[in-house]
């Protein structure tokens, strides 16, 4: 009776434990593993979301759907830059593919080009050892921005016992590759941007009319 | 009509008055308005008295500098700042170095070839360094740098001789 009661704990036991592995492990659709639900990140720290979008997984695809293509997040934080000049270098190489990426920052002169080419190799080296990527050229910046890092403060003096408070500043880079060809886009031309704004004119909807 | 009349005439007469009074001052028309606008502080004339404190001359010298009317919204920031004069150009002239693979700029040498030779010739001159002791000692004669297993050609006869122990780089030719 003892024994058969024991038994039946540790089935129930052993199936609870299965179902957490479930809950946590391959099976879970599209989940990110599971974390304390108390928060434990100090305002110093900041959002590390950008690292996580890595740990994403996916439900294995029915074999009739296209292939999902790979993607690589990187980023590097609190880079010694302003982020206003680390824009231009981003929004140059947004849509490139990796090769040409690379190209045109080692030869550019900017200070923010050989952090963000290290960034991308980085980044590509990743691709190929632990996301799934075959070639190491079909690669293309889907995504590249810039966000503000935190500034440590300083005084500047100024003359006649003024002073002035100087940020020391500071940026993050962020980076998505994916794998493939990238997709092509029309320029928006001022006309589509006119057309759209008189279309969004005419959607609006009169409340309380009749 | 006469009203009318009457304070056109008023009015006439007292601009003309103060005008009279204005130029009796010396503080005539042209004057007033400024027609290049220039930094306080250079143009004001020392006619006060010099006890004046500095604080009343700051306000006075804000007072004439230029200043912004109107916060600039992010719309208009944005357009200064992303405009196509302001992004970076992408370059058309790379292309791969024939020698070595690496990438180049088509009127550039390629850095890790011209690295290369930089390597080897700093060799060199530690050896020729090495070879004439003190400095401004060089003789006067032509150097020939000599790899492994070369010897010397007749017309090296008179140069002086450095050797490298190594096999000759593909791209320093002998001859």
């Amino acid at each position: 009776m003892a024994a058969s009661c024991a038994v039946g704990l540790g089935v129930s036991l052993a199936r609870g434990l299965v179902r957490y592995a479930e809950a946590s492990r391959l099976l879970a659709p599209c989940r990110v593993l599971p974390q304390s639900c108390i928060h434990t990140t100090t305002a110093l720290e900041g959002n590390k979301n950008w690292e996580r979008k890595n740990r994403v997984l996916h439900q294995p695809q029915p074999p009739e759907e296209t292939r999902r293509a790979a993607e690589v997040y990187h980023c590097r934080r609190q880079i010694k830059y302003s982020k206003d000049k680390m824009w231009y270098l981003a929004k140059m190489i947004r849509g490139m593919t990796i090769e040409q990426a690379i190209a045109q920052l080692e030869f550019n002169d900017k200070k923010g080009a050989a952090i963000i080419k290290e960034v991308l190799l980085e980044a590509q080296e990743m691709a190929v050892k632990s996301h799934n990527v075959e070639y190491k050229s079909n690669l293309y910046v889907a995504e590249s921005f810039s966000g503000k890092g935190q500034y440590l403060k300083r005084i500047r003096i100024h003359g006649r016992g003024m002073f002035g408070i100087m940020d020391k500043v500071y940026c993050h880079y962020f980076v998505k590759l994916v794998e493939g060809v990238a997709p092509k886009e029309e320029p928006r031309t001022g006309f589509d941007q006119a057309k759209e704004y008189v279309q969004q004119l005419r959607n609006r909807t009169i409340i309380h009319s009749l | 009509m006469s009203a009318t009349g009457l304070l056109d005439v008023f009015r006439r007469s007292f601009f003309h008055l103060e005008s009279r009074i204005l130029q009796a001052i010396g503080f005539n028309n042209h004057a007033v308005v400024p027609a290049l606008s220039v930094q306080g502080p250079g143009i004001f004339p020392q006619l006060h008295r010099n006890e004046e404190t500095e604080e009343h001359s700051l306000l006075d010298n804000i007072f004439w500098m230029a200043a912004p009317k109107k916060r600039r919204t992010i719309e208009v920031n944005r357009c200064r700042r992303r405009n196509p004069q302001k992004l970076i150009e992408i370059k058309t002239n790379i292309e791969p170095c024939s020698g070595c693979g690496n990438l180049k700029q088509k009127h550039v040498l390629c850095g890790f070839c011209y690295e290369k030779v930089r390597r080897e010739t700093a060799i060199i001159r530690g050896q020729i360094q090495a070879q004439e002791g003190k400095p401004l000692n060089n003789p006067a004669v032509e150097t020939v740098v000599l790899y492994e297993g070369e010897k010397p050609a007749d017309t090296d006869a008179g140069k002086r001789i450095v050797e490298r122990k190594r096999q000759r780089p593909s791209w320093f030719t002998q001859y």
